[in-house]
């Protein structure tokens, strides 16, 4: 799949790459308005700045994504308040405004940036040229994310176990649901609101992907994410099958 | 003999060998509010999650005294046991081992397909802190010391008996083979590798032993009194079995109960699986949804395995590689077992204890 000029793509091809672009975009709008909450809950001078730089770094992405869409004259849908990203995002308000930067540290760098690497990954290694590049190096980047978040996280898992994994809990209820929900293979809450016409999932197969697999290496990413942290194996594999399918 | 309470003497890492029971455990997870979920939709997760720790196993024996261990799941497709998928179930095996390693267990067992790896990845293993060990050599002994039992309990006499060993190249088969060859009146063997079957066939006429051997099972079904299923075999017509044969099934997974309609007076048994006398507990206990036995305390030989070193502080790569398991080794381990309870479980098959 070659994706780099749309003359040699199939109609079908070009609206599946189309709801592709317009989820990272909003994906990464939602990433970018999620950090700049973020400043707002934090005291250390240091930490604001890094917020504000992710997200200027999400800004860019999206800013990326949106320049390679115009570009293939791309059919992007970009709306932040959607029936799955609207959702995302107040979970996410509900704790910056408690100030919880813990809180909003686990869903925008494990749970979304999760999401994030292994989706952008999954779609990079399958689209070809200049698509393939931009998704696979903004992955790169959104690693760092997540590796700044486990640092933190784990430290604060070994302040007080009990009330950090109880913390969490709640948390993956609350987001991860969304996700799983937003996920499955077929929208569980409805249309989300991006994609064009229906639901993009059901196209993926024309550039070689399927929504199962990378659902899949999605959640194990997170799954991976939630053990580098120290969240007990024991925990974290009822967390994940109790998420919607 | 002391074993340590507090730190995690031993990991089993294994995984499920069906969809029914990944069902029962996943959906006994679920609360009624959540719903259950599909088989389709089940399969749809479940192989993706990596591996980790499920739950953490007590296990006490009849010295009185006790240890602490965990079990790993790799989250392996049961449906993508076989060896095309050996790449991606390696690679999970390596990941599982790791996660042993970071808890800190003195010994792992590679439980049923995990052990492939550590027979062809010594050197990998050998590196790591953790010792690894296939627990084959527990599997063998129960093996045959359940076929020696059940004959026993059959009136056969093992002497006058032909035995065919289906799998008899692999690690376990070969240490069948080297127990039973003075043992019976001829070995029938049976293995996919005819080169592998030749070799090992040249091995036992330098020692005299009697044998036969084809990669067809059908060419050797009809003669045997007595067959050890090593391999998961699918072309095991019990129609052409001797109709009061003995048939010990220890493949991995063990799926030779449904043919037993097929020729009803065969006696057939779960081979390869042992018994903790003072039981095991598990916590989490999902005991109701994955490994169901007919009584308590049923287990598979291989992860009884790192059980007994670890109540023997015998903290070593105890069953590596392929075709290393003598006698000697196989008479050791169960007398091991022996002294903490551990013993050959009673028979069974999935129809309940046998014979009922």
């Amino acid at each position: 799949m070659n994706a780099t000029t749309n003359q040699s793509i199939t109609v079908e091809e070009f609206n599946v790459i189309s709801d592709v672009f317009s989820q990272a975009i909003t994906g990464e709008l939602i990433g970018m308005s999620n950090f700049a909450s973020l400043t707002d809950t934090i005291d250390d001078p240091y930490e604001k700045m890094e917020a504000v730089e992710h997200a200027n770094s999400e800004r860019m992405h999206a800013e990326g994504f949106a320049a390679y869409a115009k570009k293939q004259k791309l059919n992007v849908k970009i709306n932040l308040n959607g029936e799955y990203w609207g959702n995302v995002r107040k979970q996410f308000l509900s704790y910056a405004q408690q100030k919880d930067f813990i809180a909003c540290l686990i869903i925008q760098e494990v749970m979304l940036e999760s999401f994030a690497i292994s989706m952008y990954t999954d779609v990079g290694n399958a689209l070809g040229g200049e698509a393939s590049e931009l998704f696979l190096s903004i992955a790169d980047e959104e690693k760092e994310h997540l590796e700044h978040s486990t640092d933190i996280l784990r430290k604060e898992l070994q302040k007080d176990p009990v009330a950090f994994i109880k913390k969490f809990e709640e948390i993956h209820f609350n987001c991860m649901t969304i996700l799983a929900q937003f996920s499955a293979t077929t929208d569980l809450r409805g249309h989300c609101g991006v994609c064009n016409g229906d639901c993009m999932k059901g196209s993926l197969h024309h550039i070689a992907l399927d929504i199962v697999t990378m659902r899949g290496n999605a959640m194990a990413l997170y799954a991976d994410a939630l053990d580098n942290i120290g969240i007990p194996g024991e925990k974290s594999t009822v967390w994940l099958a109790q998420l919607p399918a | 003999m002391v074993s340590s309470t507090s730190s995690i003497d031993f990991a089993v890492i294994g995984h499920q060998d069906n969809w029914e029971g990944i069902e029962r455990f996943v959906n006994g997870l679920r609360t009624p509010e959540q719903g259950k979920l599909s088989v389709e939709k089940i399969k749809s997760i479940f192989p993706f999650i990596p591996p980790r720790v499920l739950f953490n196993v007590q296990v006490k024996s009849i010295t009185g005294s006790q240890i602490n261990g965990i079990y790993i799941d790799t989250f392996f497709d049961p449906d993508k046991l076989d060896i095309q998928y050996s790449k991606a179930n390696s690679s999970k095996v390596i990941q599982a081992a790791s996660c042993a390693e970071k808890e800190g267990a003195r010994i792992t067992t590679l439980g049923g397909f995990t052990s492939i790896v550590l027979e062809g990845n010594f050197n990998y293993f050998a590196r790591k802190a953790t010792k690894f060990t296939t627990g084959n050599t527990l599997t063998a002994a129960y093996i045959v010391k359940g076929v020696e039992t059940a004959a026993g309990q059959s009136h056969i006499n093992l002497a006058n008996s032909k035995l065919l060993i289906v799998g008899a190249t692999g690690d376990i088969g070969m240490a069948c083979v080297t127990y039973f060859k003075n043992k019976v009146k001829q070995l029938l063997l049976c293995a996919r590798s005819l080169n592998r079957l030749e070799n090992l066939a040249k091995f036992l006429l330098e020692e005299n032993v009697n044998i036969k051997f084809s990669v067809s099972v059908d060419e050797l079904l009809q003669d045997a009194d007595v067959i050890i299923c090593v391999a998961s075999t699918t072309g095991l017509n019990f129609r052409d079995c001797k109709k009061d044969a003995l048939i010990c099934d220890a493949g991995y997974p063990k799926n030779l109960d449904k043919r037993i309609h097929d020729n009803p007076e065969v006696q057939l048994f779960h081979g390869g699986m042992g018994q903790v006398s003072m039981g095991f507990c598990f916590n989490p206990d999902y005991s109701n949804s994955i490994y169901c036995y007919p009584v308590p305390g049923i287990a598979h030989g291989c992860i009884l395995e790192a059980m007994v070193l670890a109540f023997e502080n015998k903290i070593e790569s105890y069953s590596t590689g392929r075709g290393n398991i003598t006698t000697d080794k196989i008479e050791e381990i169960y007398a091991c077992g022996l002294k903490h309870g551990i013993t050959l479980a009673p028979f069974h098959n999935a129809y309940g204890l046998w014979p009922d």
